[in-house]
């Protein structure tokens, strides 16, 4: 069972030192008790605090780094099995896969598409994470040769190194042994030779073994040799197995029940000969780390718009500041569209309104990050709201006219709007993809 | 050592009948139990509920609907007895969905085309049927009731009722013996509430099927996500009124900025690709009727279903 900070407390030295990063013995107790620190960071600890906190009080599921530099990643420490019970943290990192059997066009091709590749959406900008380079030749050298062809070009893309034989992994590891590759896959067979390579590297280490026994066996063996930073491959010949391990683990995982299991989970989606369910699958349960053939441009984007969806923070919509934005340079007479402040909105709103090329003012309401027409059906969008908007933030003194766009969806609103502020209320349309049309001709018009 | 998670379930999913056989007093060639389910979707250790059914929808008034599937389908979509049984023979769906767009054009009231239309599409297809009637509340009595009437003995799925209008619906539903769509706006209290009420009015727990509203990918699919998960949970622990199979229709997902700016060139691909991440995340969320309008996603998702319901012993331990 979980310690209460005052009780992991009383086992810490009470030196104030600092050290572990924290103000006080106490704050850093109090960030045990929520799983968010490691009790290695103080020094100071006895072996028998350490051995009494340490099984309690690590995150249920251990945070694993991937990578180097500007785009490394890091996974894990999940706390729930729904998002609704409060958030899934760390979204997993999605890595191309490319063989050295390729040509080393290909190859930079896809490192290339990594390295450069987003996709902004509402105002994020959306990424894969990582080259995973697989040894499919056989031999050591190729290997070698690919990952180092491949460092070469990706500015410290956080790899994955792919191989069987841990021959070839040490002879790439000496090409970028320090940029914290992940390296897959210890089994049974090679545990040994996987773990002395990580140890030496400071790589984390994917283990692979189809039954949670299996898994379980080769965490102890693992972290027996000295290596911590694992994640799981439970090997899934099909979906269904996918979906039931990787949710045994999890759920396994944060209930505690079985601590060797709290590591992030590897899923390797083009094995499963049906790579998009895989992606799917893999984002919506568990997984971790996602390797995949380059995507086609339909799957690219979905994914990475299901990946931000599931790991949006469910208790907060993403909110935008409520204010006066400018799109363009609009001058006294420019129009004034009014909106809600969830970011989804706005982005769409102001993706529209730059393609228009109409300089104009974007006026943001506070409705609790409620999109246009959820407020209205909530009732927190209102002619108040939009009155004590208009009047907060200035718009009075920026333009000349009194002329207020509203959305089509706020339609039932207009009265009141006009009531409420003396400006005259025009109806934009309901789809923010006409609105150029509506300011070249009915704003035009009004004129 | 035996390491298996448990969740101690009390409750399992209930059972509701779509479609009837000549021997069970209809005339399709085939109907389906769906729900079923005692733990999380595809946990199951033996299958005690079947694969996720997929639903294609069509249409008798296709104006408004998507630009790309009325390209990809052609004229087909102008005859809806060839497009329903191009659905049922070449597309492979389990099932027809068929909106009565007509009854949403201004002053609608034609009632007996309503008639002709379900009969017309009964007859097309011997696959068990889900109509959406009326959205106007000055008509739907009319319209479900002709619905109801003529496809009595088909057990079919009638949509939608909603808290603000759900009387008419149940009240064809039970007059003819079909089951009936609840829909509520993404929000597992409020689908509770309205299993309440129509509960109270006398429309039996198998004769419903729940929409939690499926906000398209990118555009609310997270909320409808979680709603799914919820409904399915409260059902597992035990709550009868939510104990009902869920359907989903990512319909919204052909109308959204990414598809519908899409490169022409690969504009279906793309629809289908965000149809299909939709529909593969509900059912893993919960949903057991899966709802499409592109054909091309059906096989993929028939695919994804198939291996997603396959076991291969023990995940365990020995
Ligand atoms: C996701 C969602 C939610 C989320 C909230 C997400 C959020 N941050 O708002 C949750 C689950 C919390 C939710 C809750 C509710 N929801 Co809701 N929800 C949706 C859903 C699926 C998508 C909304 C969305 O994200 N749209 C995308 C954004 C970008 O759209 P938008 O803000 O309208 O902007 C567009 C246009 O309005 C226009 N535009 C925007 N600004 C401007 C400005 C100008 C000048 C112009 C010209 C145009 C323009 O451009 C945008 C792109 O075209 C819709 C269904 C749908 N398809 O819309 C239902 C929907 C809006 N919800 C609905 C309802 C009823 C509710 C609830 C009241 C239910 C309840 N009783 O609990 C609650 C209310 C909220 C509360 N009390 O907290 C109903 C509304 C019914 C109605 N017609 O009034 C809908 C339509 C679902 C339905 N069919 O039943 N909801
Ligand atoms: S490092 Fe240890 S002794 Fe120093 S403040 Fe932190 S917990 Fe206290």
């Amino acid at each position: 069972m979980a310690l209460k900070a005052l009780d992991i407390y009383k086992l810490l030295p009470k030196k104030n030192c600092k050290e572990c990063g924290d103000p006080t013995c106490l704050t850093f107790a109090m960030k045990l008790a929520g799983g968010k620190a490691d009790v290695d960071l103080c020094p100071y600890l006895d072996d028998q605090a350490k051995s009494i906190l340490g099984a309690t009080t690590r995150p249920p599921i251990r945070l694993v780094r991937v990578g180097v530099g500007e785009r490394f990643f890091k996974v894990g420490e999940e706390t729930v099995l729904y998002r609704h019970e409060k958030t899934f943290y760390h979204p997993p990192g999605i890595v191309f896969r490319v063989s050295d059997a390729q040509t080393s066009d290909e190859i930079a091709a896809v490192t290339r598409r990594v390295r450069d590749e987003t996709f902004t959406r509402v105002g994020t900008d959306l990424r894969f994470n990582g080259i995973a380079i697989e040894n499919t030749s056989g031999s050591a050298e190729i290997f070698a040769k690919t990952v180092a062809a491949v460092e070469q070009q990706q500015a410290h893309l956080p790899p994955v190194l792919i191989a069987k034989d841990p021959a070839a992994l040490s002879a790439a590891l000496v090409h970028c042994g320090s940029y914290r590759p992940l390296l897959h896959a210890a089994t049974g067979e090679n545990y040994r030779e996987m773990c002395a390579l990580a140890k030496k590297h400071g790589c984390p280490l994917v283990i692979r073994a189809a039954t949670m026994d299996g898994l379980i066996q080769l965490v102890k063996d693992c972290t027996a040799g000295g290596v911590q930073d694992l994640m799981l491959d439970p090997a899934p010949e099909n979906l269904g197995a996918f979906i039931s391990r990787s949710t045994q683990i999890r759920q396994l995982a944060i209930t505690r029940s079985v601590p060797e299991l709290g590591y992030p989970v590897y899923l390797d989606a083009s094995l499963t000969g049906l790579q998009d369910a895989a992606m799917v699958l893999g984002i919506v349960k568990y997984a971790s780390v996602i390797v995949t053939s380059p995507l086609m441009p339909g799957p690219a984007k979905a994914s990475l718009t299901l990946r931000q969806n599931i790991y949006t923070d469910p208790q907060k919509p993403i909110q935008m500041n409520p204010g006066l934005y400018r799109v363009g340079n609009p001058g006294k007479d420019a129009p004034v569209l009014m909106t809600v402040n969830f970011s989804l909105t706005f982005f769409t709103l102001q993706g529209y309104l730059e393609s228009s090329r109409v300089p104009c003012f974007m006026l943001i309401v506070d409705t609790e990050g409620l999109s246009v027409l959820t407020a209205v059906a909530a009732g927190k969008l209102s002619e108040t709201l939009v009155r004590d908007s208009l009047k907060k933030f200035g718009v009075e003194s920026e333009v000349t006219h009194r002329k207020l766009i509203i959305p089509g969806y706020a339609s039932p609103l207009s009265g009141r709007i006009e009531e409420a502020t003396g400006w005259k209320v025009l109806v934009g349309p309901r789809d923010a993809a006409e609105i150029g049309e509506f300011l070249h001709e009915e704003w035009k018009n009004q004129g | 050592m035996v390491a298996d998670a448990q969740f101690g379930w009390s409750g399992s999913i209930g059972e509701v009948t779509l479609g009837a056989t000549k021997t069970e007093g209809g005339t399709r060639r085939i109907s389906y139990r769906i729900g079923g389910g005692t733990t999380l979707p595809f946990m199951e250790k033996e299958t005690s509920s079947p694969s996720p059914l997929i639903a294609f929808e069509v249409c008798d008034y296709p104006l408004p609907w998507s630009p790309i599937v009325r390209n990809y389908c052609g004229d087909l979509v102008n005859d809806l007895a060839a497009w329903t049984k191009t659905a049922d023979t070449t597309y492979q769906a389990d099932l027809i969905r068929l909106h009565l767009n007509s009854t949403r054009q201004r002053d609608f009231s034609d009632i007996p085309a309503v008639g002709k239309t379900v009969e017309t599409v009964l007859s097309a297809s011997s696959l068990p049927l889900i109509i959406e009637g009326s959205n106007e509340p000055k008509i739907d009595s009319e319209v479900f009731q002709r619905c109801g009437e003529s496809g009595q003995g088909e057990r079919l799925l009638l949509g939608t009722a909603e808290a603000s209008r759900y009387r008419s619906i149940a009240a064809a539903a039970l007059a003819y013996n079909h089951s009936l769509i609840a829909q509520s706006p993404i929000d597992v209290n409020l689908a509770k509430q309205l299993n309440i009420l129509l509960k109270e009015i006398g429309v039996p727990r198998d004769h419903i099927i729940i929409d939690p509203y499926t906000g398209a990918l990118g555009y609310g699919f997270e909320y409808s996500y979680s709603a799914m998960e919820r409904i399915r949970f409260a059902a597992l622990k035990g709550d009868p009124d939510l104990a009902m199979p869920i359907i989903c229709s990512a319909a919204d997902s052909l109308n959204i900025k990414e598809v519908r700016e899409a490169d022409p060139a690969m504009q279906d691909a793309i629809a289908v690709s965000w149809e299909f991440y939709t529909g593969t995340a509900a059912a893993a969320a919960g949903a057991e009727i899966i709802c499409v309008r592109h054909p091309k996603t059906i096989g993929m998702l028939r695919q994804a279903f198939a291996s997603m319901k396959t076991r291969s012993g023990p995940a365990g331990v020995q």
